[in-house]
């Protein structure tokens, strides 16, 4: 996974200020994000780490600019943006399955006339890639946290992204189903060379499958290779100094950032 | 145009060999049902994963300022009451999408200016009350040869609108990011499906009136969810919910007597309980 080998191309912020409310939500935000990398963005619940990926999602509105920067080997045109949302807040009973979601994206006619033997085809290919095949023609509103999540990263990486967002993708899920996403996104990431950037307060999943870290309260705190920039110096800067990081043999096997309100 | 009806009428005659089907107020009746009832119940769909059954209840009260306009203007109610409610789904999404207020507070806002406008309207000038009638309760018996060709050609352009946005509507109303990071428009999307939306209920107020306009867009599709477990399957259910409820409506309210559009949404609500006890039998209560 080192971005040097791979064709290389960058996502580039550059002094990125979001405003909301009459409020600096966002402030000086300068950053790149590397192709074939893995760079976590971190910080505490109000940092604006969700408003950068809206942001890069073109959603919110921003002074500064963001700038897309592809390598030959990656084609023309504006980069295609791959986005795991934190949480879905679908109604239970919304009558719609896996197919019926993955065929709203992919066909050109409207589900209510059927859904065509390519779409199944599609999205049977791209759950499997997850290990979700299993939950094609189940109804959206009846899946698990887990679940949803692998079926919003399967629709995701079907139209082959150059930059995939993901916001907080363990958030509601098991130890288990964690583990297992985890590996699926690091196998995934090594066979297809996207930039991938990741929301994550849980600083076991960052230390163990980030390249780079930023670190974000409102402006960048500091960013860098992992291993140099989580210090306990720059989290007590952005955590407040209660913070520290939970070593390993805690009962569960994770480092939790203490005083930290997961999810 | 005339001709095109009467050939609409003579056919019907030999289809529908039906004693309430005979008079030709019956027949553009059932006509008006037969293209308003499902262009609604499709609109519906969507517009209950939405949740903006609260959005198509502010449109249809603010027909009754529409109508009272059209009245001081003088001009026809009708297109007034329609021109308003294009207007106020405009200003609605406008203003939610700019000062990021959440959607029943705007609604709630526009709602009542819009009623309170009417009503002064309406008390300035007495003896308007009687022309308002007619479109809180609707009037579905009596609706002119052009007013069906009207809703002709609306159940015909929701028709073309819902093949080519049908998809991102449902996609946009599953979480707005998300389809937007799959290349949906969501801004325009969310514009054209409220003003097709305004269209279709000032219309259908003519059938049903300003009252129970929202129930016919609703309704068949809360029917439908008691029960469907796909999005093609939700969307036929629905509109085979309108259809059926629409007919047997016409047939009870000429029977029975009774105001038809609120028959029509009875039948429609009997369809509702039907669908629910169905679901309960099955054990699905989460």
């Amino acid at each position: 996974m080192n971005g040097q080998t791979a064709p290389f191309h960058t996502l580039e912020i550059r002094d990125l200020s979001v405003r909301a409310g009459g409020m600096e939500i966002l402030a000086g935000i300068s950053a790149d994000i590397r192709c074939g990398e893995v760079t976590a963005l971190i910080g505490p619940n109000g940092a604006g780490k969700t408003t950068l990926l809206l942001a890069i999602l073109g959603l919110v509105p921003f002074t500064g600019e963001i700038r897309f920067c592809r390598a030959e080997e990656h084609g023309k045109g504006t980069p295609r943006i791959g986005y795991v949302p934190q949480r879905m807040d679908l109604d239970r009973n919304a009558p719609m399955t896996v197919l019926d979601f993955f065929a709203l994206s992919s066909q050109k006619y409207p589900v209510f006339l059927g859904r065509s033997r390519k779409s199944r085809a599609e999205a049977k290919s791209a759950l499997d890639r997850g290990g979700a095949g299993h939950l094609i023609d189940r109804p959206l509103g009846r899946l698990s946290g887990g679940e949803m999540q692998r079926i919003l990263l399967a629709l995701a990486l079907r139209d082959n992204p150059d930059i995939l967002l993901l916001d907080e993708p363990v958030s509601g899920v098991d130890v288990s189903g964690e583990e297992l996403f985890c590996d699926f996104l690091d196998q995934i990431h090594r066979e297809s060379s996207f930039s991938l950037l990741l929301v994550s307060h849980d600083l076991s999943v960052v230390t163990r499958h980030a390249d780079r870290v930023i670190c974000l309260n409102r402006s960048i705190v500091c960013q860098g290779a992992t291993t140099e920039v989580l210090t306990p110096e720059n989290l007590s800067a952005m955590y407040g100094s209660g913070a520290r990081l939970f070593s390993h043999g805690e009962a569960d096997g994770h480092g939790h950032l203490h005083g930290e309100r997961r999810g | 145009m005339d001709f095109l009806l009467s050939l609409v009428y003579s056919a019907m005659d030999r289809l529908l060999p039906l004693a309430f089907a005979e008079p030709t107020f019956m027949k553009r009746a059932i006509l008006a049902v037969l293209f308003v009832a499902p262009a609604a119940a499709a609109v519906g769909v969507p517009l209950v994963q939405f949740r903006m059954a609260f959005f198509s209840d502010a449109i249809g009260h603010s027909a009754f300022t529409g109508v009272a306009l059209g009245v001081i203007l003088g001009i026809h109610p009708l297109l007034t009451m329609v021109a308003f409610g294009l207007f106020v789904a405009y200003a609605i999404t406008m203003v939610k999408g700019r000062t990021g207020l959440s959607p029943d507070t705007v609604i709630g806002v526009f709602f009542s200016t819009a009623i309170a406008l009417g009503i002064a309207i309406i008390s300035a000038r007495k003896g308007l009350t009687r022309n308002l009638q007619e479109y809180l309760y609707g009037d579905l018996l009596a609706i002119s040869g052009a007013e069906v060709i009207w809703m002709a050609a609306l159940f015909l352009g929701v028709a073309v609108y819902l093949f080519f946005a049908f998809n991102r509507i449902l996609l946009l109303g599953v979480h707005e990011g998300f389809a937007r990071s799959l290349g949906v428009r969501g801004r325009m999307l969310e514009i054209s499906f409220s003003l097709v939306v305004a269209l279709v209920v000032t219309t259908a107020i003519r059938a049903v009136g300003i009252l129970l306009v929202t129930a016919l867009l609703v309704v068949p599709a809360a029917a439908a969810r008691n029960v469907a477990r796909g999005a093609a399957e939700a969307f036929w259910i629905a509109i085979a919910v309108s259809l059926a409820s629409g007919i047997a409506g016409i047939a009870a309210s000429y029977h029975l007597d009774t105001a038809t559009g609120a028959t029509i949404v009875l039948f429609a609500s009997a369809f509702f309980a039907l669908t629910a006890a169905f679901r309960l039998a099955r054990g699905d209560v989460s």
